[in-house]
């Protein structure tokens, strides 16, 4: 990696409301410009200026396939201006700042309007593969008689639909879903409910404490057809109790399983939209910058681990910044499960793990608890996937400052057996 | 040279109408003689195999007919003579022995539309641009050169009716749905379709053979002539008699029928009605294209909107809807929120009008960026204010607009009250502000007023105006005094209904009474619909700054302080849960004569407003009036009208109301001292412009 600064220059989320409430009638087009709109705006910044537009998102929607063009030209970017969609599951968010990192290094351009988006509001439910063929061939059919005996095939089976949801979710590879996949982490480090749901519960506790400090890096967003202002983000229990979580059934083992829907990251909408530029970009625009992206990583690990994706990337980005835990002043690891946090917790301080995974004597280190996520996290703000990875950067930034801190890690687990890992910096 | 004629190699001849020094072709006698000399050469010319007609214009394939020669040559003779040429140039052209097509680009609207009523086959392409119809009844004629005959036997009588008497344009979709069209073409593909035609042949007259026997013909007329009646209250001659001679017509050979539509044309043509709706359109021509003799305007590129209230939302969501991107400025989430529902339904019913596809309608909303919390401006050329009525907010904000914004961004404040100078005082640059009044609702009121201050530079007045004209409102140019100019003028007529209400007169039968004679709306519904609140502030406002000016009788603060606001809160001058007018219970009073009452206040104001120059003219405020509020059309306006009246009928009117109910009837001086308001040569028309048919 060459050393090319890269500015995170400012950002501007949706609020993250759970799926199906008050962003519902948002796709996730809409909830992208919303956030990039207002970015443009509050920065003053002349679109015309931005080389291009890098937004990702895990379920794309099928009526914008490359949704990161018709966000642009939705947020008055005028059309000279290219765009591309990226795509790396949870990080995809992540995937857009570092795919316009790895082009400003290359000298290829200066200015860049990247974030994440996602609507799991919309996520389609789909017909089985027996209703399509049948549809296939009622579509052939010609004369009435022919169109009236496809339709005599069609079962009641043939709509019960195929929910896109639950089909992101499972890794085709391993065949689990990604609770499934945190079930493991909880048998292999022996984490109990308990300390899960504790976990969950000081998740909720911080988000609560830190709904000022959020609301620094919201924009409202307006759903059309509601006539509604949304400003907050409505996944945060500001009375969550050990009672209330401690009630709660598992949710993907239902026999000696651990993960609940209370101590899962919660299936969200929302976007965001960050605003990178290069030195020259800075000089050209006049803006002052939130801060740098001084590094970042991507590794892999065992579809069916794949809550240990921060470990692994942690380890890589170590190799090529030189950055270790204890560098970090603030950490943000995404909260897909509290399972999943806590194992990445028990797997950094592992010398076993740093052993036979990266072939080291000592292990990576803390990940301490007053650092981690201190406004909260997935837990209580909820996880839309797309966007998480550009949130967990925006508020790391906003963060960094507050604490008089310089260094913040910013880590996620990927689904499918991967981790990212980002150093930032705040602006000096 | 207007017209080209080219025959090609397959013999077939097109005429191409390219007016000189022109954007737009109109018919005048000129023209009409260029085309039958046309005509006849290819009457002669063996071996001919069609004829296409087409425009070289951008956006017009023919206007209509130039208006200015009805109204320039008063002589009967002259007129009918005009009515005559067009009837035998159009009889010649569809009689030629060879098939004929108009290939219609752009407006095609009276004169224009009877010209492709005379041929036998009609394509249009399916641009944004293209409109066909007859406006004519919508200024106060009727379709004269075959038009009120044509139709009817192209397309049957109720959907010719359905055109004529309303004066509605067609895109090329429904046009070719009621068969005015035979075929849709892209721009670039209309001349091969229109050749495509012409292999047609001549086309045989199609049969409406039920639907045109006599007493079928008789049912649709008198369904028409209830339609008409129920929407102009029996004021408008024109479509009345075009409908009896669309009806007429039909059982006729072409000849006699043709001489039926002079005969409606001459007579219509002479009515007072015809030429106050000729003078509004010559006035909303003349505000097209109004200029200020000095500045220049800079390009308005980006505005901002600052108060989502319904106004501001209207101007956001207007602006938008012009292809110009607006931020929209509130302070809180959630009055932006009902901003942008305001907005949203605007342009969810334009697209379910199909003004807009869903696509564009979208785009529309998108280029309004909603900001709760101050943002650079540095971008916008125009801002307008359309914050809360208090001059001290208003300040407040200027101070702060104008460190936002650029040195040269025109800074516009949309108060229908404040003085504009006092809300430029405190600024560094006070010549870049200035009043743009819009009208509610902004998405159909047409007018707009112009605020200079005595302080506006020149630049700041022309970019004003050239972004009204491109938001395509009609301005006019008012000064920068209490209530501008509509609503000094019209307040005064609200508050008298509302004494008369308090002396114990009813409510319908004063509404009725103003309805009966041609305003839009009873002053006391429209007090209910502009909310009782609003009315007190503003007549309060204007009779503090117009000493002259009686305050509101305190009957109306006391519905305002009892919670009775108008149609907002349900109830205010009627009751509208009931559906009724409320009734007071006071004894009856003597009958009196509202319409003198209500409108000769306002006509009194009117004339003040003239002697201080408020507008610049007397056709400026007329103009204003009628497209401001609607005030009955047909008259002229409130000066047109005292003219018709007679000036010292007026005065004498004035002075005995003043002698019976009260020193504010008094006429002012300038009423009294005034012969006219118009001058008699402008009553005709006083224009220079080239106007054609489009309806008002």
């Amino acid at each position: 990696m060459n050393n090319t600064p890269v500015y995170i220059v400012d950002g501007l989320r949706t609020p993250f409301c759970k799926m199906g409430t008050d962003l519902a009638a948002s796709d996730a087009v809409d909830l992208a410009r919303t956030a990039a709109a207002a970015l443009l705006a509050r920065t003053g910044l002349d679109p015309a200026l931005i080389d291009e537009i890098i937004f990702g998102c895990v379920g794309q929607p099928i009526d914008a396939v490359n949704l990161s063009r018709v966000i642009a030209l939705r947020a008055g970017v005028p059309a000279h201006v290219p765009a591309m969609t990226v795509h790396r599951n949870c990080a995809s968010g992540f995937e857009s700042l570092t795919t316009a990192a790895d082009r400003i290094a290359a000298g290829r351009g200066d200015i860049y309007l990247v974030g994440g988006t996602e609507s799991m509001s919309h996520y389609p439910l789909l017909y089985n593969d027996g209703a399509v063929k049948k549809f296939t061939h009622l579509a052939k059919a010609k004369t009435p008689l022919q169109k009236l005996a496809a339709f005599a095939r069609f079962r009641p089976r043939d709509f019960s639909p195929r929910i896109s949801l639950h089909l992101g979710l499972t890794d085709p590879v391993c065949g689990l879903n990604m609770g499934q996949t945190a079930e493991n982490l909880a048998r292999d480090f022996l984490i109990s409910r308990d300390a899960q749901d504790a976990f969950a519960l000081r998740s909720h506790q911080r988000a609560t404490a830190a709904r000022d400090r959020l609301a620094d890096e919201i924009t409202p967003a307006y759903p059309r057809g509601t006539g509604a202002a949304v400003t907050l983000d409505n996944g945060v229990r500001e009375n969550q109790t050990p009672d209330a979580l401690a009630k709660l059934r598992p949710f993907f083992d239902r026999h000696g399983g651990t993960v609940t829907a209370g101590n899962a990251s919660q299936v969200t909408d929302g976007g965001c939209a960050l605003l990178v530029m290069s030195e020259a970009g800075l000089r050209r625009t006049g803006i002052t910058p939130l801060g740098r992206l001084v590094g970042h990583a991507y590794a892999g690990c065992e579809p069916s681990r794949m809550g240990l994706g921060p470990v692994h990337a942690i380890a890589r980005a170590e190799q090529s910044t030189g950055l270790k835990l204890a560098d970090a002043e603030l950490i943000e690891l995404n909260e897909a499960f509290a399972v999943q946090v806590l194992a990445c917790q028990a797997a950094a301080r592992s010398a076993d793990y740093a052993k036979k995974h990266f072939g080291r004597e000592t292990p990576l280190g803390e990940i301490p608890d007053e650092i981690l996520n201190v406004n909260g996290g997935a837990v209580a703000l909820g996880h839309p996937v797309g966007a998480t990875g550009a949130r967990l950067v925006l508020t790391a930034l906003k963060e960094l400052p507050r604490r008089r801190a310089r260094r913040a890690l910013v880590t996620l687990c990927i689904g499918g057996g991967q981790g990212g890992a980002l150093w930032l910096e705040a602006a000096s | 040279m207007n017209i080209q004629l080219h025959i090609d190699a397959d013999h077939v001849a097109t005429l191409t109408f390219d007016r000189a020094g022109s954007t737009a072709n109109v018919f005048d006698r000129p023209t009409l003689e260029e085309l039958d000399g046309h005509l006849a050469a290819l009457e002669s010319h063996a071996g001919l195999r069609g004829v296409v007609f087409i425009s070289a214009k951008d956006k017009i394939f023919i206007a209509g007919a130039d208006l200015h020669a009805f109204v320039s040559s008063p002589d009967p003779d002259a007129l009918a003579g005009i009515i005559d040429l067009g009837h035998r140039v159009f009889t010649r052209l569809s009689r030629l022995p060879v098939p004929t097509v108009a290939a219609i680009h752009g407006a095609c609207l009276g004169g224009g539309c009877e010209l492709a009523l005379a041929c036998d086959w009609r394509v249009a392409t399916d641009g944004k641009a293209t409109k066909i119809g007859l406006p004519e009844t919508q200024l106060g004629i009727l379709p004269a050169w075959g038009g009120s005959v044509r139709l009817p036997r192209l397309i049957g009588l109720p959907a010719a009716l359905g055109l004529i008497l309303t004066g509605k344009q067609l895109a090329a979709v429904p046009a070719r749905k009621v068969g005015l069209v035979d075929d849709i073409a892209h721009p670039e593909y209309l001349a091969d379709a229109a050749r495509a035609l012409l292999a047609r042949g001549k086309r045989p007259p199609p049969s409406f053979r039920p639907l045109h026997l006599p007493l079928i013909r008789d049912l649709v007329a008198a369904k028409a002539r209830r339609d008409v009646l129920a929407k102009t209250h029996g004021h408008y001659p024109a479509p009345l008699k075009a409908l009896e001679v669309c009806t007429a017509a039909l059982g006729q050979p072409v000849d006699m029928a043709l001489a039926l539509e002079k005969a409606a044309f001459l007579e219509l043509i002479r009515t007072p009605e015809c030429a106050s709706l000729l003078n509004i359109f010559f006035q909303q021509d003349r505000a097209k294209k109004l200029s200020v003799p000095a500045g220049t305007a800079r390009p308005v590129r980006k505005v901002a909107v600052v108060g989502a209230g319904v106004m501001g939302a209207g101007i956001a969501q207007w602006t938008s809807a012009r292809g110009l991107p607006v931020v929209l400025r509130d302070v809180a989430p959630d009055a932006l929120a009902k901003g942008l529902r305001t907005i949203e339904t605007v342009y969810r019913e334009a697209a379910k009008r199909r003004v807009f596809t869903p696509a564009e309608a979208t785009a529309g909303m998108d280029r309004i960026t909603p900001a709760h919390a101050p943002v650079p401006l540095g971008d916008v050329d125009l801002v307008v204010e359309a914050a809360v009525e208090k001059l001290d907010a208003k300040r407040a904000i200027f101070a702060d607009l104008e460190r936002r914004v650029r040195a040269d961004t025109v800074l516009a404040t949309n108060t229908s009250a404040l003085s504009i100078d006092a809300i430029a005082q405190n600024l560094a640059h006070p010549g870049r502000v200035i009043g743009l009044h819009f009208f509610n609702p902004v998405h159909r009121m047409q007018l707009v007023e112009i605020v200079r201050g005595p302080r506006t530079d020149d630049d700041t007045v022309a970019t004003t105006l050239a972004f009204a004209h491109r938001l395509g409102k009609l301005p006019v140019i008012v000064k920068d005094s209490p209530g501008f100019l509509v609503n000094r003028v019209l307040l005064p007529g609200l508050v008298e209904a509302v004494r008369l209400v308090a002396a114990g007169h009813s409510v319908a039968a004063i509404d009725q009474a103003l309805l009966d004679f041609g305003l839009p709306m009873g002053p006391l519904r429209l007090a209910d619909e502009v909310g009782l609140d609003v009315a007190l502030h503003v007549a309060n406002d204007l009779a503090a700054r117009l000493p002259h000016l009686p305050g509101p009788d305190p009957l109306l603060a006391k519905m305002v302080a009892d919670g009775h606001l108008g149609k907002k809160s349900g109830r205010g001058f009627y009751d509208h849960a009931a559906h009724q007018p409320i009734n007071l219970g006071l004894p009856p009073p003597a009958p009196a004569d509202y319409v003198d009452r209500i409108v000769l206040v306002q006509v009194n104001e009117a004339a003040r407003c003239l002697a201080e120059q408020v507008a610049a003219s007397a056709d400026d405020l007329d103009f204003a009036m009628i497209l401001g509020t609607g005030w009955a059309p047909f008259r002229g306006g409130p000066l047109r009208y005292a003219d018709s009246v007679g000036l010292p009928e007026i005065v004498r009117h004035l002075e005995a109301l003043a002698a019976s109910d009260g020193a504010h009837f008094a006429p002012c001086d300038y009423l009294k001292t005034t012969s006219a308001f118009h001058s008699a040569s402008s009553r005709g028309v006083a224009s220079d412009a080239r106007s054609t048919l489009s309806p008002p």
